[in-house]
């Protein structure tokens, strides 16, 4: 069987397409996929450092697009999750290294090795994104309950529509407490814009910070909510769609709900 | 009856379908009008007697007291049944319309609208030669234009440019009005437009002015007793 090719983007910078990416890419591993993650941002390189692989790096992506080395040799294993394999990014080309063309002739062997391939996509709508969604059978789409992700994704959501792929949408950094308060937008505010799949929603956590610098995959922590929430995105992008959505709560929920229900607290609206 | 000579009088009198029009000349003094009435009314004989009778006394002024005095004197003296003024001035061309649109409903009618369903997302165009309908939401950065009106069954927050480029009769409707920018022919407005929310609104020139009205307590529509295209 062919493998699937998922591409993990945005439009803005700085909303977690990366950690994003190696979380999805390490949980699928974990659940027995075959999994490559792909950097394909040329010249700011980044997954290898969140997944801890920066100094096992000898060949990139533009090398094995290039015909000068193969994709196994390009392709990273990491040590703690079998079936994981990264290809990095060239930390010393710019976007145009590659083509779309390029990427799509890469893809055919990528297919062929893996079962799952994750490719990282650049923020921006320009060279770097057509060269990560050249390849896409399925886009993931990340943003942040902030008004100017929301519109990002909007026009990336767009964009990939008229790529005939139909985006699935991963709301991250929630905040329940701001949410509770009315001052973050709710899922339910984001959603009412974008109007796509919802794969699930992953709340503000510390671990996230932690676990990208010491470079140990997040879905391996079994206390950080973020990581449990992108191992249920994984699970979902595998075809398990009907596992239920978790919302992440502020406290205990039995006094919100109860105030909510005779009218004391009524969550404020913002506008996306 | 010898209508060439009927030219040069003050009184004309003319049989028009079931009713005897009389032209005349309001500036004359009544007590000729009168006289002048009475001579033609006097040939009509039995022809009189609760004929219908229109009383033309031209087209600019008001001339009430006039058609009813005259009303009166032709009732009491020749037995007249009915007296009116002129009818409403009504183009004929309307009125061809109007009984083609009723009796056909529109059939014949080629429509301009662009009928879009979906959403409008960020980064997006929609121009329309002339009036545009989107069943969905406009989203913030997305742009629609048309030549004529613009209608969206649902949140618009995206800018709106609505008779390009100059019809300022050209109106923007929206379920959930809240555009980020909203230009009518070459008035343009930016800001928060929303009047109230919550319901149905349209932005609309009045005076010189882009305003925001709720539209279901004014409707400005409402006031065109029959139904027309636009």
């Amino acid at each position: 069987m062919e493998g699937k090719i998922f591409v993990v983007t945005s439009g803005k910078g700085g909303v977690g397409k990366t950690t994003a990416t190696a979380s999805i890419g390490a949980a699928m591993a974990m659940e027995g996929k075959r999994v490559a993650v792909v950097d394909m941002d040329i010249g700011l390189r980044n997954l290898d450092v969140i997944m801890g692989l920066e100094n096992r790096i000898v060949f990139n992506v533009v090398d094995a697009v290039k015909g000068k080395c193969k994709v196994r040799q390009a392709a990273i294993k990491d040590r703690r999750i079998d079936n994981l394999f990264l290809i990095p990014a060239s930390q010393s080309d710019n976007k145009d290294a590659l083509t779309p063309e390029g990427v799509i002739r890469l893809s055919k062997t990528l297919r062929k090795e893996f079962d799952v391939v994750l490719m990282d996509c650049p923020a921006g709508i320009e060279r770097g994104f057509e060269n990560a969604v050249a390849a896409a059978d399925e886009a993931v789409v990340i943003c942040t309950p902030e008004v100017s992700s929301v519109r990002d994704a909007d026009r990336v959501i767009g964009l990939l529509y008229s790529k005939s792929i139909t985006p699935k949408l991963v709301i991250n950094r929630i905040n329940p407490y701001l949410v509770e308060r009315g001052d973050m937008l709710s899922h339910d505010d984001v959603m009412e814009v974008l109007s796509v799949e919802l794969l699930g929603l992953v709340e503000m956590d510390d671990q996230v910070i932690v676990s990208s610098n010491i470079g140990i995959p997040l879905v391996m922590n079994k206390d950080s909510k973020a990581g449990q929430a992108f191992k249920r995105i994984a699970m979902r992008l595998n075809g398990n769609s009907d596992l239920p959505i978790e919302i992440p709560q502020y406290g205990n929920g039995f006094w919100r709900k109860f105030s909510q229900k005779i009218g004391l607290s009524k969550p404020r609206r913002i506008h996306a | 009856m010898d209508m060439t000579d009927n030219e040069l009088l003050p009184v004309k009198l003319k049989g028009v379908g079931d009713s005897l029009r009389v032209t005349l000349d309001p500036t004359q003094p009544m007590e000729l009008l009168k006289k002048e009435l009475g001579k033609l009314f006097e040939r009509l004989k039995h022809l009189a007697i609760n004929a219908r009778v229109i009383i033309d006394p031209g087209e600019q002024g008001e001339h009430e007291a006039l058609i009813h005095e005259l009303g009166l004197y032709l009732k009491e003296s020749f037995s007249v049944g009915w007296v009116t003024g002129p009818p409403q001035k009504k183009s004929e061309e309307e009125e061809r319309v109007r009984t083609r649109d009723v009796a056909h409903s529109f059939e014949h009618h080629r429509s301009d609208v662009l009928f879009l369903s979906g959403r409008v997302r960020s980064g997006q165009k929609v121009h329309a030669r002339k009036h545009l309908v989107i069943l969905g939401d406009v989203n913030p950065g997305a742009e629609i234009a048309a030549g004529g009106d613009i209608m969206v069954m649902g949140r618009l927050h995206g800018s709106a440019s609505a008779g390009q480029p100059a019809n300022e009769e050209a109106i923007v409707l929206a379920l959930d009005f809240r555009p980020s920018l909203l230009q009518i022919g070459n008035m343009v407005a930016a800001g928060s437009l929303t009047a109230k929310g919550e319901r149905p609104e349209f932005a609309h020139i009045k005076d010189g002015q882009l305003i925001v009205d709720d539209y279901l307590s004014l409707n400005p529509f409402s006031k065109i007793p029959w139904p027309k295209t636009r």
